[in-house]
Order: structure tokens, then C-alpha cells, then sequence
């Protein structure tokens, strides 16, 4: 079969093998080293799954005619018997399509003799058009019932309407269904299946579903019941035109403009707040979720688009990973090794970017949208293992985003300008245009039309002129391998450039210090309002406003208060407001108003002539000394400097420490430490040698010693006594009245005396003291023995007793 | 691209060229949906905003008309989303109605079934809402109507309030339009707010809101609550009532510390009904003292938290907000949205004044420098203190002196902050002083005096800052206040705005401290005059001292 496969393309001529390989350009990626090999390639389960997926539905239909007509013997089939059963679409739109099948090699040989590709039914469904196996290869009971057609409608008729809505559902396609067990649903298919109509089929191989037997719908039984719509289902030979109010292009326009603008800023401030405060990459890569919403509260815009303008800012290089800290990383390196310590910060290219037109600029952010492989709708959606997908994060990658958002956009490009068509039915569109593609890609759609609806490529459910012809200029491209297409040139940016806009280069000033730029400033206007006012609110117009600080900011980078006068005279089409203008005076009158400065070293006299004379002395001028008062100078350098170079010069100057005290120094003599001279070692032989007043000392000491413990022993009985109670008849009072008077003669003949007295913890003690005063309530006293002045409270003494 | 007078900003901002031809008819097309929240002499300043939206659509605009003249006027394009954003918020309003079922009382009926299943499984309702009758309606209490209104805005889904009014005891009230008559603008107010049932009047100072509450009283022909910021207010009102309106003296009571009269309309001060005793609020019962047909609230931007509360038990009830400016300083206008009623009139000062019935003013800042001697004691003042010696430096007297001979045959005012400093203008100038301790009675007499033109000059204190109609103040000099407080100054404007008999221009001098603390907080009260379209000119004090400099003391 093969080899005549491979005939048939050998007799091809040169322009129809060309035409085959344009419509299928895989097959020659690599070129095959021969005619056998194309056509083993063609007739290949990749290849041929991907001709297919870039059929239209209509088209598929076809094919599945063809699948459908092939007579079990020869397994051929010819364009008239599918003519037949396509009989419900025009003959002239089922010919092209066999044609086009024909053109592609998915249907072989001569009219009367086609023969379907062996792939084919190895990458559809086994069910062509969703009709079941021909009732004589399921069931023979079923195959009786199905050659008599007669009784076949009446069963039909008859069924219950239970049955009757199984039926339906089974006929529509696919024909297999499983009981899945409950009672009610068994009903119906119980009588259907003892009937004959349905067929139960056993899974070959598999396992027992647990959710019951399957059930077939023979071929012969789906056709009868598609009476009604043919036996392909509804024919579709033309794609579904989207309803859709139908929008001013105009009005489209302008809206997208408007939005393609606000992209643009909100790509700005995005970047702006990313710079003011780096978000650090997280270790599975991405932004984590609170720097998203930062972020997205920074730009005042929700955290989908917040998500959607900062993929975009990677994609188009305008953000990128560094290392905290570091040096930025080159962007082109793969996010997948997210390190610990890096940041998310605007690249260089950023500021590039920034100086470009805004419709340059939206372009940049366009292109690389169409072009980056990232599906940013997926950004807060929850992954397969249930964690939230981050922005930036490579949970969010998705290979087929390119070519989701190119059909999407193509899909809006084939429909006339200003038609509106909600996202179903653009939907619809690219399900009918390629139904194998669109299977399982409809979320990458919708955030396709989301993104343009975003970006400003659509507006109002239209796509708009400019990104009209980016799409076309896209395809271009496509169409020219080697890029020539260069962006200045664009005319999308030529079309945006006239939709938005004009620079305007003056302000309009107001009593309330705002100033409202009434539309996009000149870049040179905005760099200066960027300098002396705060931004208020953006959009088409920008307000600012002028505060004590943003004036403050503008001295400090240079400007004059006369600067300010007439930067706001030469930009304000409105007179300027008093309030400005003395605003403007009363900080730049205080600007400056202190001054700081570092110095190594000061010198400061009160006799202002002695500071002149220094100042004048040429030997001094290496010191590059400067006046800053009449009695103060400064130097670069240290004061030790100042002192040598002073000294030398002939003057006197003292050195002051922080507190301005005189610092004194004599000069020092360098000296080795300090050696024990071998004369001053003591022989060791013996103890040392007393002699003089030390060794008086030394017994003094120990008599002391010796008179204090024997004192201590000897404390009168009387003493001792007294501390327990009254001495032997006395009462309390007399007894202290004794102590009184023992103690004023010891006073007065600075005697000794022992003192009995309660402490503060109450208990007794006794001490032998010599009194030294007796006043004001209390005795001072010394203590010999430990030479301290004792102070006792008078009324805490018990007892006084003469020494003897 | 049209050349259109509107630029709108993605801040929902919209810019509105004042000069540019169509201007006027812009101005038209967007006041009933956007706010206006700064009119200074170039571009005026209007926010979008969902309270802004849903009151314009309370009043029957949809959203498409929104977003056309938004198209229509606006200069440059604007953004989608913006556009989206605006039907989106305008579709919010109205999906859940307060209704009354004459089955089941008071209920919660959803036209989205959808939103009336979300809030009703929000923690924010719980208690507030009764029994599910079927899949659109739920009955609610009726106690509760005023709280789920509040509920539902904090929710985003304002309730439209269907479920009418109750009419009160009838009590026959005219107004007694003799040589006077209703301005056109009180007029408009008066049907706006009775077409809406219940809302906020927003009037600036001196045009005239309190005839706007006795139109309405007379309109709705009931008894009336009235509710004052205090005792001074509230004879005002009296005696404004009884001039025009066929009430006489006995039909109105007072309802304050000193009297506790409960009549066919009786005037309450808010102090009187926040007082507490024991924690409770002890003057609660006046709420229900008589079957009141309309509650007025004057200064509605001052109303205090408790008097919201007990509003939200009052919703059966017309009310009528009456103030200047709805921004609060306590950011509660969403209370103010969901409980008193959605703005129903609003007009912008400078467009009053042109109609002549607000006396035009000369703002005028004039700059003292501080002598050497007092620039040294500000610089060592503590950083609490540091406001209240420069605001009452001894240099601002001679100057105010000066500025009250510059006005030989006006009625002068002149408006402090701080006791001392009044005592010490009061010597100098030789004028009488009210402050908070001067009595009601006393007050009334220098008041009185004044009016006469018995008294020149009146120095008063913060006292005078609400509620004191005096006409015929024509120079307004302020020497202090309270901070950098906008709305004082707001009121204290309004002190001199009132028309004049001979349409002579007002006059109102701040008088600061240069390079003080006291120049940025003018600085900062005074943009919300400039906001409104006044603009300040600022002198220096030499120039109103003249050439010879007073020696002080």
C-alpha cells in the first residue's frame, strides 16, 4: 500500500507535490531523502494528527463521510458515495472539501476508488461523525432488527419516553454510554437493550467499570435517528458568524487608545514601585502573592491585571531577576534556578523603554505579549497539587499561549471592523474553524481576549485598527523567515501614534498650588515636573501639586527660586498664583538656612586679628584653612597637623577635646619598659628584714589588734546586763538617764565608753567608743578599732559605762 | 479625538477645563453622577465614585447615559476599563430593594437572585434578615431597616429603599412669603429632596439653608423634629421659623439643657440627646415622644456617631439633611448615604455667589514677622506648644488693629482660638468677647448688639465657629484656630458671607505668623477656600501697619 502511496506522489507533477508541501510544511522538516520517505512521513500519526488539527469543522465532517462510506471489503470509498451521505450540505462545498483532503493527502487515489490514510483512524475517534459500529459487527439480534427497517422505525417509535431521551443523547454522539447504575437510568436502557437497540459491548482487555456495563448505539440505528439534522449531524459548511452589536470603529478606537495609554502607565508605575521597593524571588520562582497585591494597590488597578502587565514587562525584557544586593542577572537566563537572595527589579532596558513615544512603548508591551509563552489568567488560580500558580512563576508557562492569542486575534481580524462579538461566540468561531485545536484550549482563549481587552488590542469587544494591523504585521513576519519586518516602521505604531494624544508642552497653574498638565507632557516638561511637584492623579491629563518639599527638592537639585519664577511663568498658560510664588520664596528664602559640612579639624580664637594673621601666613596655606566665622577656621585636616604646622609657623595654639577643654601634653620621650635592676633582688634566704617606722607600724597594728579583742571580751557586766533589762534598781528611765550623764562627761573629758544600744533589727549589741558630740537626738562617736565615726541614736541606747 | 472640556483620569478623576466653551453644558451633563470636589479658577476637580453613581442612579440615570457623556465631552480617549468599571458599579445599585410586602411587612427583594443569595449568606446581615419566603424575597425586621441599608453599602450592594414613609402627625404649616420669596435655588432643593423622599441638602453657609427646612416643613405639613448643633442654633432657627413660616411662638419648643419643651416642632440639640447619664442615653424618648412626619438635621456633616444610631431606628421617617459640606472629618458619608438619604441637591459655592444671594468675599492673608525676641521663644518651644505661640503673638495685635480701622464702617468680627489671646485683643481693641463661658443670655445680648450695629467689633472664640447668624458681619479677621481644621475655615468664611443690604463685598484676613508652623497650617486651610474657588492674596503686615511701624509695648 505503501508503494503505491508513494507512486501516487511520484506522479505528481512539480507544482502539486509543491502544493502538498505547502499546505503540509512538516513534511519537509527535515527534507525526506526521497519520495518513499515523503511518503512514509505523510501517512505518519504525527504528521497526519497535524494536518488535521488545522482543519475546520466542516471539513472534518467530510473526512468522516469518507470514513464512513468505505465498503468493508476494499476499504475505498469515492467522492460520489460521500456526496451521498453528506447529501444535507451543498455539493459544491463537499466537493472543495474533498478536494482540500485530496490536496492533503489524507484521501489517496482516483475519485472512484479513495482511499483514507491508515493514521487517520489512528488519531480520530473511533466513532466517525459520532455514529456506532454497523450493527452486524456488534450483534447479530441488532443486525436483524437493523435489516429490517420497517420494524426498526416502529421499535424506535415505540420506545418510552425514558428510553426515547437515552436515544437522543446516544444519537447526537459519541453512541457509547455506561449505565452508571441508578434505577431510573437502568429503566429505559434495560428496555432499549432487550430490544436490540442498544448493544452492550464488553471492553476487550480492561478492567470491569465500576459504574456499570457500556452500551453501543449501532450505526444503522444513529442514522435513522438523525432523520432530521443528516446522518454527519448538523453541516456547517460556513463558520458561524458571530452576533455582535456592531460598534463606530471610531468609537472602538478611542477606547482602546484610552486603555492602551493606561497600559502603558500602569506598566510605569508598576516598574516605578517595583524599583522603589524590590520584590524578592521566591525559591519555586515568581512574586509572591502579598507583592502582587502591593503592587497592584501601588497601580490602583486589580491583581489579574497586576499579574498580566508585569508578565508582559518580563516578557518584553523590561523586568528582571538580580541578585540582592548585587549585580542584575542577565534576563535571559532561566528563571528556573530562583535563588535564595534575588530581586525583582526594572532592567536597563526599562529606561530605554521609557524614553520611546507611548504608542512605541505599547508596541514593545504588544509584541511581547503576542509573543511570550506565559498564561497570566492562570496567576491566582490554584495548580494541579492545589498551590496557588504565582506571577512570574514557571507554573504559569504554557507553550501554546503564542498561538492561542494569534488565533484569537486572527479570529477578530476576519470580522469587519467594529463588530462587537461577545467571547462565546468568538469562542464558537475558533471551535469551528479548528475544533481539534480548540478541544481543552478555550481557557487559553478567554485570557487571550482578556489580555487584548486589557493591553487595549481590543476595546469594547472589538479589536481595534491598530492591533488590527499588528496581527497582520505578525503574520508578516511569519510569512519572512528572515525578519525584515523592523518595528519603526510599524504601522500599528503609526495608527496607535495618531489615536492618541498630542505632547502638550505647558501647565495650567491654579490658587490651590495643583498643577493640571492638560494632557501627556513633553518629556522635557515632565522631567521638570517630576522635580518640583508631587504627582496627583494621571490618566490623558496629569495633576500635580507643589508643596513646601517638592520646592525644597528643586533648590536642592540646583534650582534658583528665579529658576522656579520663570520655569512656572514660561510653562503656565494661566497667570501665576500669588500662593505659588510666595511659596516658592518662603522655602527658597529658607533653603539653606543651615549649613553642614565635615572638617578634620577647627581653630577658634577670640582675638579675631591673631585668626587674621594666621589666615595671611603663606606657611600656613598647606593647611587650606577657611573662615567660617570671624573667630573660627576650618582645616581638612587632623588637629595634630594643625598644632605641628602652627609651632612651626611661631604660634601658640592649645589643642581642645570635645568639651573645649584644654587638652595638656608634654612632650614624650620614648622609653624601653621598665627592667628590675639585679642590685634591688632581695636575697631570699630569709624572711625580710623590718626595721624603722614600718616595723613600728607593724606593732602598733598588732596592739591595737590585741587591746580592741580583749576589749571586746571585758564589756562591764552593767553593760551587758542593760541590754536585757534595768540594772539592779533602776527602772528603764533612770537607767538612761544615768547613760546621759555617763556620756556628757565622757564628751567633755573625751574618754572611752561603753555603749549599749538595740540596732535597727533589734538586736543588743555593745561597742567601746569615744564619744564626740551629743546633740539633736543623737551621739556621734569613733570607734578606735575600726577608726570610723559611729552615729547612734540616743533614745536606742540602753546603757553607757566610763571604761575602766 | 474630540477637543472636548473633560479629561478624564484613571484615578476616576475627571478634569473639567473651566474656560473651554462647552464647558457649561459639561458641567450639565456630568453633576448628577460625578461629585465635585475642587473647584479652584482653572480646572475643577469631580470624582467618580460608587456613592456618586448610585445616587445618580436613585435619581433614574443609567449607565449608558453615564458612559456617553463621559465619551462625549471628554478630550481624550478614555479607558476601557474605566468605562466597564462604571456600568459595572452603577448595575450594583438597586439589584436588592427595600420593599413593603402587604403579606409580610418589610422585605429584601432581589431582581438578581444571584446577589440576594450572596449577602444573604454574609456574616456583615446576620440577625438583620428573617424568614426566606421564596427564591427573590426575604423578610427582614423592621427595626432593622436602617442597619441593613448600612450592611448592604459596606457590601457594595446598596438597597433602593422602597418602602415609603410614614406621614406623621399632621400639623398645618405655611410659609409666610411676605416681601420675601423662596429662592429659585432653595426651591429646587426643597422638591429635590421631597421627590427622593429622604436625603442631604448640600447648601454653602449664608444661602439660606434654614428656609430650605421650612419649606419642607412646609411642604410636608407634619410635625417636625429638628436637630441643631446647639442652644444658639436653635433659637436662631426659632426665630427664623416663626418670622417665616405661620408658626407662632407656642407651637415651637426648645429641647435643650436648660428647657425641655416637647411641641408640634421642637428643636433638639445634639448635646442634649447624646448626654449620658449611667452610660444611657437619657433623652432617647424625644425619638418618640409625638408621631414626628419629618426629622431635620442641620450641620449634617457635625451630626455625632450616636445620633446615627438612633437614626437607623427612624427610617419610617422623612429626613432632611442640611449642611455645607458633606465631607466629614470622620470619613463616615456612607453613614450619612444609607441612613439620612442620598444627596439630593448641590450646588457649588462660586455659582451661588454669582447669583448674588451669598455676599462675594475677599479672602486675604496677611503676614506678620515675628519680632527677634519672640522668633527666639518660638524656637525653644516645645513642639505641642509650638502652634499656640506663634498663632498668639503679640505683633498680630497692632496688625489686627489696623485692619479693623481699615474697615471704619463695617461690622468686624474678629475670630481666635486661644482665651489669652482674646482677652489681650479684647483690651486692645476695646471690643466685648464671647467665648464658651460667656452665657446663653449674655451671648444673646452681645449678639443682639451687634446686630444692631450698637457693637463694632465682636471678639469671639471657637464659639462662633457653627450656627451664629450674624448678617451684617461684613470683615471677618481671624488670629487663630484649631490647627489646619478646613472645615473651620470653611465656617468661619461663612461667617461674612452672608448677603449683604447694599451687596457690599465681604472681607475675611487671616492674619499669621511668617515662618512659622502657623503659615502651613493656613496654608493648609486655606486649600480647601482655594479648592472652592477662592483665591487668596497674600500682604505683608507692614503694608496694612502703613509706613511707621507701631512701637509694641
Amino acid at each position: 500500500m505503501t508503494t503505491s502511496f508513494a507512486d501516487q506522489l511520484r506522479a505528481l507533477s512539480d507544482e502539486a507535490l509543491g502544493a502538498l508541501i505547502r499546505v503540509r510544511p512538516d513534511l519537509v522538516v527535515p527534507v525526506p531523502s526521497d519520495l518513499s520517505a515523503l511518503a512514509v512521513r505523510a501517512q505518519s500519526r504525527g504528521s497526519v494528527a497535524r494536518c488535521l488539527d488545522a482543519l475546520d469543522e466542516f471539513t472534518l465532517q467530510v473526512l468522516d463521510a469518507a470514513r464512513l462510506t468505505r465498503s468493508a471489503e476494499t476499504a475505498l470509498t469515492s467522492v460520489d458515495a460521500i456526496l451521498a451521505l453528506a447529501a444535507d450540505g451543498p455539493a459544491d462545498e463537499v466537493r472543495s472539501a474533498v478536494d482540500r483532503l485530496r490536496d492533503r493527502f489524507l484521501l489517496a487515489g482516483a475519485p472512484d476508488a479513495l482511499q483514507v490514510v491508515g493514521a487517520v483512524d489512528e488519531v480520530t475517534s473511533p466513532y466517525p461523525a459520532g455514529l456506532g459500529r454497523p450493527a452486524d459487527f456488534l450483534d447479530p439480534r441488532a443486525a436483524a432488527l437493523c435489516a429490517d427497517r420497517a420494524k426498526l422505525r416502529r421499535t424506535v417509535l415505540s420506545a418510552p419516553p425514558g428510553a426515547r431521551a437515552v436515544l437522543d443523547r446516544l444519537a447526537a454522539g459519541p453512541p457509547v454510554g455506561a449505565l452508571n447504575g441508578t434505577a431510573a437510568m437502568a429503566e429505559p436502557v434495560r428496555w432499549l437493550v432487550d430490544n436490540h437497540i442498544l448493544v452492550p459491548i464488553s471492553d476487550a482487555g480492561r478492567a470491569p467499570r465500576p459504574d456499570g456495563e457500556l452500551v453501543e448505539l449501532p450505526r444503522e440505528v444513529g442514522m435513522l435517528l438523525r432523520r432530521d439534522t443528516g446522518p454527519l449531524g448538523p453541516l456547517r459548511p460556513a463558520p458561524p458568524t458571530p452576533d455582535g452589536p456592531a460598534r463606530d470603529p471610531k468609537a472602538v478606537d478611542s477606547a482602546g487608545a484610552g486603555q492602551a495609554m493606561e497600559a502603558v502607565r500602569t506598566t510605569e508605575v508598576l516598574l516605578e514601585a517595583l524599583a522603589a521597593e524590590p520584590a524578592p524571588v521566591l525559591k519555586t520562582g515568581g512574586l509572591g502573592v502579598r507583592d502582587l497585591k502591593r503592587l497592584a494597590r501601588a497601580s490602583g488597578v486589580d491583581e489579574s491585571s497586576a499579574a498580566l502587565f508585569l508578565e508582559v514587562a518580563y516578557a518584553a525584557g523590561l523586568l528582571g531577576e538580580a541578585e540582592a544586593g548585587g549585580s542584575a542577572r542577565a534576563v535571559t537566563v532561566s528563571r528556573a534556578s530562583g535563588g535564595l537572595d534575588e530581586i525583582f527589579l526594572p532592567t536597563g532596558a526599562y529606561d530605554l523603554w521609557r524614553a520611546l513615544s507611548v504608542a512605541r512603548r505599547w508596541h514593545a508591551l504588544a509584541v511581547a505579549w503576542l509573543a511570550m509563552t506565559r498564561q497570566p489568567g492562570l496567576v491566582g488560580q490554584r495548580d494541579e497539587r492545589d498551590r496557588p500558580i504565582n506571577a512570574l512563576s514557571p507554573e504559569a508557562e504554557r507553550g501554546g499561549a503564542p498561538q492561542a492569542r494569534r488565533e484569537a486575534l486572527h479570529a477578530l481580524a476576519g470580522l469587519p471592523a467594529g463588530t462587537a462579538p461577545p467571547v462565546t461566540a468568538v469562542l464558537e468561531l475558533l471551535s469551528w474553524q479548528a475544533p481539534r485545536r480548540a478541544r481543552g484550549r478555550e481557557a487559553a482563549h478567554r485570557d487571550a481576549l482578556a489580555g487584548a481587552a486589557t493591553l487595549g488590542a481590543t476595546a469594547l469587544n472589538a479589536l481595534t485598527s491598530y492591533a488590527r494591523l499588528l496581527t497582520a504585521d505578525r503574520s508578516e513576519a511569519e510569512a519572512d523567515p528572515l525578519g525584515a519586518e523592523t518595528s519603526e516602521t510599524s504601522d500599528a505604531i503609526r495608527a496607535l501614534d495618531s489615536l492618541l494624544p498630542a505632547p502638550v508642552d505647558h501647565v495650567l497653574v491654579q490658587a490651590d498650588l495643583s498643577v493640571v498638565v492638560p494632557g501627556p507632557p513633553e518629556p522635557e516638561l515632565a522631567a521638570e515636573l517630576e522635580v518640583v511637584a508631587e504627582p496627583e492623579s494621571a490618566g490623558g491629563a496629569s495633576v500635580h501639586r507643589v508643596t513646601t518639599a517638592s520646592v525644597r527638592r528643586a533648590l536642592d537639585v540646583g534650582y534658583s527660586a528665579g529658576d522656579l519664577h520663570a520655569l512656572f511663568r514660561r510653562r503656565s498658560r494661566t497667570p501665576v498664583p500669588q500662593a505659588l510664588t510666595y511659596l516658592i520664596d518662603d522655602a527658597a528664602r529658607k533653603h539653606g538656612g543651615l549649613r553642614a559640612g565635615s572638617a578634620g579639624g577647627y581653630l577658634r580664637s577670640d582675638d579675631e586679628a591673631l585668626l587674621a594673621e594666621v589666615m595671611a601666613d603663606k606657611r600656613l596655606s598647606v593647611l587650606a584653612l577657611r573662615r567660617l566665622a570671624p573667630t573660627v577656621l576650618v582645616s581638612p585636616y587632623q588637629v595634630s597637623r594643625l598644632l605641628g604646622a602652627l609651632r612651626d609657623a611661631g604660634f601658640a595654639p592649645v589643642a581642645e577635646d570635645a568639651g573645649g577643654a584644654a587638652v595638656l601634653s608634654r612632650p614624650k620621650v620614648r622609653r624601653a619598659p621598665s627592667r628590675t635592676p639585679v642590685s634591688a633582688r632581695v636575697d631570699h634566704s630569709g624572711p625580710p628584714m623590718l626595721a624603722g617606722p614600718r616595723l613600728a607600724g607593724v606593732v602598733e597594728q598588732i596592739r591595737r589588734g590585741d587591746v580592741a579583742t580583749r576589749a571586746a571580751r571585758r564589756a562591764p557586766i552593767t553593760v551587758r546586763a542593760a541590754n536585757g533589762q534595768p540594772g539592779p534598781g533602776l527602772t528603764a528611765v533612770q537607767a538612761h538617764g544615768q547613760a546621759m550623764a555617763v556620756l556628757q562627761q565622757a564628751v567633755r573629758e573625751k574618754a572611752r565608753v561603753w555603749v549599749g544600744y538595740v540596732d535597727s533589727h533589734g538586736s543588743t549589741l555593745s561597742r567601746l567608743v569615744r564619744p564626740v558630740s551629743l546633740s539633736a537626738g543623737f551621739l556621734r562617736a569613733e570607734d578606735e578599732r575600726t577608726e570610723t565615726l559611729h552615729t547612734f541614736a540616743l533614745h536606742r541606747i540602753t546603757a553607757a559605762v566610763p571604761e575602766e | 479625538m474630540s477637543g472636548g472640556p473633560l479629561i478624564v483620569q484613571s484615578d476616576k478623576t475627571l478634569l473639567l477645563e473651566v474656560d473651554h466653551p462647552d464647558a457649561q453644558a459639561c458641567r450639565m451633563a456630568i453633576a448628577p453622577f460625578a461629585e465635585l470636589e475642587r473647584s479652584p479658577e482653572h480646572v475643577h476637580t469631580y470624582r467618580l465614585t460608587p456613592l456618586g453613581l448610585w445616587n445618580a442612579r436613585a435619581a433614574g440615570h443609567d449607565a449608558e447615559g453615564v458612559v456617553d457623556s463621559l465619551i462625549k465631552f471628554s478630550r481624550y480617549p478614555v479607558p476601557h476599563a474605566l468605562l466597564v468599571d462604571v456600568a459595572d458599579t452603577m448595575d450594583r445599585y438597586g439589584r436588592l430593594q427595600l420593599a413593603n410586602d402587604p403579606n409580610h411587612g418589610l422585605v429584601l427583594r432581589g431582581l438578581d437572585k444571584i446577589v440576594l443569595l450572596e449577602v444573604s449568606k454574609s456574616k456583615k446581615l446576620a440577625g438583620m434578615l428573617g424568614a426566606r419566603l421564596d427564591d427573590e424575597t426575604i423578610a427582614v425586621h423592621a427595626s432593622e431597616r436602617g442597619r441593613l441599608k448600612q450592611a448592604l453599602l459596606k457590601l457594595g450592594w446598596p438597597a433602593e429603599d422602597l418602602a415609603g414613609y410614614v406621614d406623621g402627625e399632621a400639623h398645618p404649616i405655611e410659609l409666610a412669603e411676605d416681601g420675601w420669596h423662596l429662592r429659585s435655588y432653595q426651591q429646587e432643593a426643597v422638591d429635590g429632596f421631597w421627590a427622593g423622599g429622604s436625603g442631604v441638602v448640600v447648601l454653602p453657609c449664608g444661602a439660606g439653608k434654614t428656609l430650605v427646612g421650612a419649606a419642607a416643613m412646609a411642604t410636608a405639613k407634619a410635625t417636625t423634629l429638628i436637630l441643631v448643633t446647639n442652644t444658639v442654633a436653635g433659637r436662631q432657627w426659632k426665630r427664623e421659623l416663626v418670622a417665616r413660616t405661620s408658626l407662632t411662638e407656642d407651637e415651637i419648643g426648645e429641647y435643650s439643657g436648660e428647657r425641655k419643651e416637647i411641641r408640634p416642632v421642637t428643636i433638639a440639640t445634639y448635646q442634649v440627646l447624646t448626654s449620658r447619664r449611667g452610660g444611657a442615653f437619657t433623652h432617647l424618648d424625644l425619638f418618640g415622644a409625638r408621631d414626628w412626619g419629618l426629622v431635620i438635621y442641620d450641620e449634617v456633616h457635625l451630626l455625632p456617631a450616636p445620633i446615627f444610631r438612633f437614626t437607623a431606628d427612624l427610617q419610617a421617617r422623612r429626613r432632611l439633611g442640611l449642611t455645607a459640606t458633606l465631607v466629614r472629618e470622620d470619613g463616615r458619608e456612607g453613614d450619612v448615604f444609607s441612613l439620612i438619604g442620598p444627596k439630593r441637591y448641590d450646588a457649588p459655592w462660586k455659582d451661588i455667589e454669582a447669583q448674588g444671594w451669598i455676599a462675594p468675599a475677599e479672602c486675604i492673608e496677611v503676614r506678620v514677622t515675628l519680632t527677634d525676641a519672640e522668633r527666639m521663644s518660638y524656637a525653644v518651644t516645645e513642639a505641642e506648644e509650638r502652634y499656640r505661640v506663634a498663632a498668639t503673638a503679640r505683633t498680630k495685635l497692632p496688625v489686627v488693629r489696623a485692619l479693623v480701622a481699615r474697615h471704619p464702617d463695617e461690622q468686624v468680627l474678629v475670630i481666635g482660638g486661644y482665651i489669652d489671646q482674646l482677652h489681650q485683643l479684647g483690651e486692645y481693641l476695646d471690643a466685648p468677647i464671647v467665648q464658651g463661658s460667656t452665657t446663653n443670655s449674655e451671648r444673646e445680648r452681645l449678639f443682639d448688639a451687634f446686630r444692631s450695629g450698637e457693637v463694632k467689633t465682636l471678639v469671639i472664640s471657637k464659639v462662633g465657629n457653627f450656627s451664629i447668624d450674624l448678617p451684617e458681619a461684613a470683615v471677618a479677621i481671624q488670629v487663630s484656630g484649631t490647627f489646619g481644621s478646613r472645615q473651620e475655615e470653611a465656617q468661619r468664611l461663612g461667617r461674612v458671607l452672608r448677603p449683604k443690604a447694599d451687596g457690599r463685598q465681604a472681607h475675611f484676613y487671616t492674619v499669621v505668623s511668617r515662618d512659622t508652623i502657623d503659615t502651613e497650617y493656613a496654608a493648609h486651610r486655606q486649600r480647601f477656600l482655594a479648592e472652592q474657588g477662592y483665591a487668596y492674596t497674600i500682604v505683608d503686615a507692614d503694608d496694612v501697619l502703613g509706613p511707621s511701624l507701631p512701637q509694641i509695648d
